[in-house]
């Protein structure tokens, strides 16, 4: 359990999982996809690795045998800013919220496929590439254009009225796109601090951004650009998806 | 005595006016119909007085020499006695049966009493529910100004369940009569009781407390009170008899009531354990299916078995469709062992229905195969924990899968109640339905409707248990009725969201 692996040269992952089969599956499956795997069964070693190594994302099991998994997060976190994805069971609901409000960047739930886990792989490792910004100029996807300067959204080239709550939503979920935005981080960007408790509503607010795109768009290509993560918050799909692993 | 006088009054003018038109041969007999008389008013004691009276008057006015007690001719002195005699025995005799008359009634009217009281517990709900009505009919039975039933194992825990006053009393005085009741036939009798100690509430001037206790077996269940004008005196035979029996008759009800809902109690139980049974008989199936299809499929992935990219990919995509299914199932029965627990807690929060149900429908629709599907989702946001709303829907759906034929139509729609204060979720499908007196049951864990087919595999029962507590455990409600498609129609009720038109008021840019 010392030591990544040899393999290519791709981005280094710590899978820390306490399930000897589940972690040798995805060290076996990551493997093949590239990626130099580092393993940790308990909160100790995942710890020791992460010094020992600095791995370019974390794959993380909440349930550790010996400390909490978010207290992992924290550690991590205090340090750098290494994409965290959480492995959850169903009943880590909560704690998976919490790990994410704590700055874990996603998650996948139990049983998850190996194509859902390398995509969120992928997304976290683009983002710590560049780390995207929540302003965004112009962003063309699809028949969708946003213009963050002139304050304005067209769909098919008709201009689609906002209100300034939702044009803000729409340039935070943009400007992340294909990653997990959580409810918290949409208050704080769009209502600001004070609002990141009073979460009421911002799943209607963007219920109604969505329904005005939805009028707009005539031929569909915007269906689903938005999925709700229930209980956790949004993801806007990924708008030009490389059909390769993206280097770190 | 009092109606002695008139009596005899009437006899004697009745006699002296008799005389002038028809003549009284023996006025004797006259005097006989007033002692009888007399006798159905008064009783024994007015009879003898009127017996004895009658002899005097007689003897005074119509024996010679009249006006005098005495008697000259020697055969009206039989005549006389004789009368005497005859009075007394006569007098007697209707004292005794008019007594008898008496006691009929009274015993009547107890039996009566006696028999409401035992009705109303023959048809009781729940005992407590009857004691009301009981209080009454003791109170009006009893000649007593105000009767309560306390319930209570003791005095310092005896609470009023019924109470025929309207003022606010209900205690236990300082100063009262217990019923003394012996186990053999002597006579119950009262006997006074000072309980400063114990007392609660304040003593009525001029009224006593007379207290039943209400016993089962070696069991007190608490006391009939009933308070009475000091004047009245305590409770007769007939009153303590009828206060008595209705104190028996309420401990018999109330042991009855402890008595069944202890075997409830244990039926429950049994039936726990017949169902704990029955889960593993139905889960072990429905778990080792998959497993052994899974099993299989990960065989034929061995290398060197010599099967086709095609035939790999079909084994590949069969263990997922297994796992999809295993991973239901046991999330299934976690929520089912999570909400018998009382460990399910909601996380609410406003959404949009149309949204959550959207997707939950969108992940659905694959496994819809060649049904048709109408969605109609058009409601205010409601307040619900999304992951359980989800899950809800899924096991309601996939129940509406599971039951329906191909090709059949499943609709998906909601409805606002009039107070708009829920929306109603409806998954309507066309199948065979359920027939009425099942529909209540359907929410019942391993509950399978009878004979119905289930497809390939069979229903464990649990999907629907799951639905109802889930959304319970959000403040909603479920139901089911016949679709208007014709099958089975689940109805979802969720509260709507307070104040959910207020945040759509935002001018736009």
């Amino acid at each position: 359990m010392s030591g990544g692996r040899a393999g290519a040269a791709g981005p280094t992952v710590l899978v820390v999982e306490d399930d000897d089969e589940t972690r040798a599956a995805l060290t076996r499956e990551l493997t093949t996809r590239g990626y130099r795997v580092a393993e940790a069964a308990d909160g100790k070693t995942a710890m020791r690795q992460w010094e020992g190594h600095r791995p370019d994302v974390v794959l993380l099991d909440l349930g550790l045998p010996d400390i909490d998994g978010l207290a992992v997060v924290r550690r991590i976190r205090r340090e750098a800013a290494t994409p965290i994805v959480i492995l959850s069971g169903r009943y880590e609901e909560r704690q998976k919220v919490e790990a994410l409000e704590q700055g874990a960047d996603d998650y996948v739930t139990k049983p998850f496929g190996v194509d859902e886990l390398n995509a969120r792989l992928r997304v976290a490792l683009r983002r710590a590439a560049g780390p995207a910004a929540d302003e965004v100029g112009r962003i063309v996807a699809g028949p969708l254009e946003f213009d963050g300067a002139r304050h304005e959204v067209r769909v098919g080239g008709d201009r689609v009225e906002l209100t300034p709550r939702e044009f803000e939503i729409l340039r935070v979920l943009l400007s992340n796109a294909g990653r997990l935005v959580t409810k918290g981080r949409l208050l704080r960007a769009v209502w600001g601090e004070a609002y990141s408790r009073e979460d009421s509503y911002v799943y209607v607010h963007v219920s109604q951004l969505r329904r005005k795109l939805a009028t707009a768009d005539r031929d569909g290509a915007l269906r689903d650009l938005i999925v709700t993560e229930p209980g956790v918050g949004y993801r806007v799909r990924e708008l030009d998806r490389p059909a390769t692993l993206d280097g770190p | 005595m009092a109606v002695a006088l008139p009596a005899l009054a009437g006899a004697t003018v009745a006699i002296v006016v008799l005389e002038d038109y028809v003549g009284v041969p023996n006025a004797s007999a006259v005097y006989l119909a007033a002692v009888v008389a007399t006798a159905f008013v008064a009783g024994t004691s007015g009879a003898i007085v009127a017996a004895v009276a009658s002899f005097l008057l007689y003897d005074f006015l119509f024996v010679h020499p009249i006006y005098t007690f005495a008697v000259a001719d020697p055969g009206e002195w039989l005549n006389l006695v004789l009368l005497l005699f005859i009075a007394i025995v006569v007098g007697e005799l209707a004292a005794l049966q008019r007594s008898r008359t008496e006691i009929a009634k009274a015993r009547e009217r107890e039996a009566l009493a006696l028999f409401k009281v035992s009705r109303e517990l023959a048809t009781r709900e729940s005992t407590p529910t009857e004691l009301p009505t009981i209080a009454g009919i003791l109170r009006q039975e009893t000649g007593t100004e105000r009767v309560w039933i306390a319930l209570g194992p003791d005095d310092a825990r005896e609470r009023a369940a019924a109470d025929t006053g309207t003022d606010h009393r209900p205690m236990i005085p300082g100063l009262y009569s217990v019923l003394q009741r012996t186990p053999d036939d002597t006579p119950a009798r009262w006997s006074r009781v000072h309980q400063q100690g114990q007392a609660r509430g304040g003593q009525s001037v001029g009224f006593e407390a007379f207290r039943v206790r209400i016993e089962a077996g070696s069991r007190s269940f608490g006391s009939i009170w009933a308070l009475r004008e000091r004047a009245r005196g305590e409770p007769d035979r007939t009153e303590t008899r009828l206060l008595s029996a209705a104190a028996d008759q309420i401990g018999q009800a109330l042991a009855q009531d402890r008595l069944a809902a202890e075997s409830q109690a244990a039926e429950i139980a049994r039936e726990s354990d017949a169902l704990k049974s029955a889960l593993l008989q139905s889960v072990s199936h429905d778990l080792r299916t998959p497993l052994a299809t899974i099993r299989a499929a990960a065989g034929t992935l061995r290398p060197g078995t010599g099967l086709s990219a095609d035939d790999q990919r079909e084994s590949a995509d069969a263990i997922d469709r297994e796992v999809e299914y295993l991973n239901r199932m046991v999330t299934n029965l976690l929520d089912l062992s999570r909400i018998e627990a009382g460990a399910v807690r909601a996380e609410r929060d406003v959404y949009e229905l149309d949204d959550l149900v959207g997707q939950t429908i969108d992940r659905l629709r694959p496994r819809l195969g060649d049904r048709s599907l109408t969605v109609d989702l058009f409601a205010p946001p409601v307040e619900v924990d999304p992951v359980f709303l989800d899950e809800a829907v899924t096991n309601a759906i996939e129940n509406a899968i599971k039951y329906t034929p191909a090709g059949t139509a499943i609709r998906i729609i909601t409805k606002m109640d009039s107070g708009e204060a829920r929306v109603r979720l409806s998954v309507e499908d066309a199948g065979p339905g359920v027939p009425d007196p099942d529909l209540p049951r359907i929410f019942d864990k391993f509950y399978r409707v009878p004979g119905a087919a289930g497809g390939s595999r069979s229903g464990s029962g649990i999907g629907l248990a799951v639905v109802r507590g889930l959304v319970e455990a959000m403040g909603g409600r479920v139901a089911a009725r016949q679709s208007q498609l014709g099958g089975l129609a689940i109805d979802i009720e969720l509260p709507v969201a307070e104040g959910s038109a207020e945040p759509t008021v935002e001018a736009t840019t």
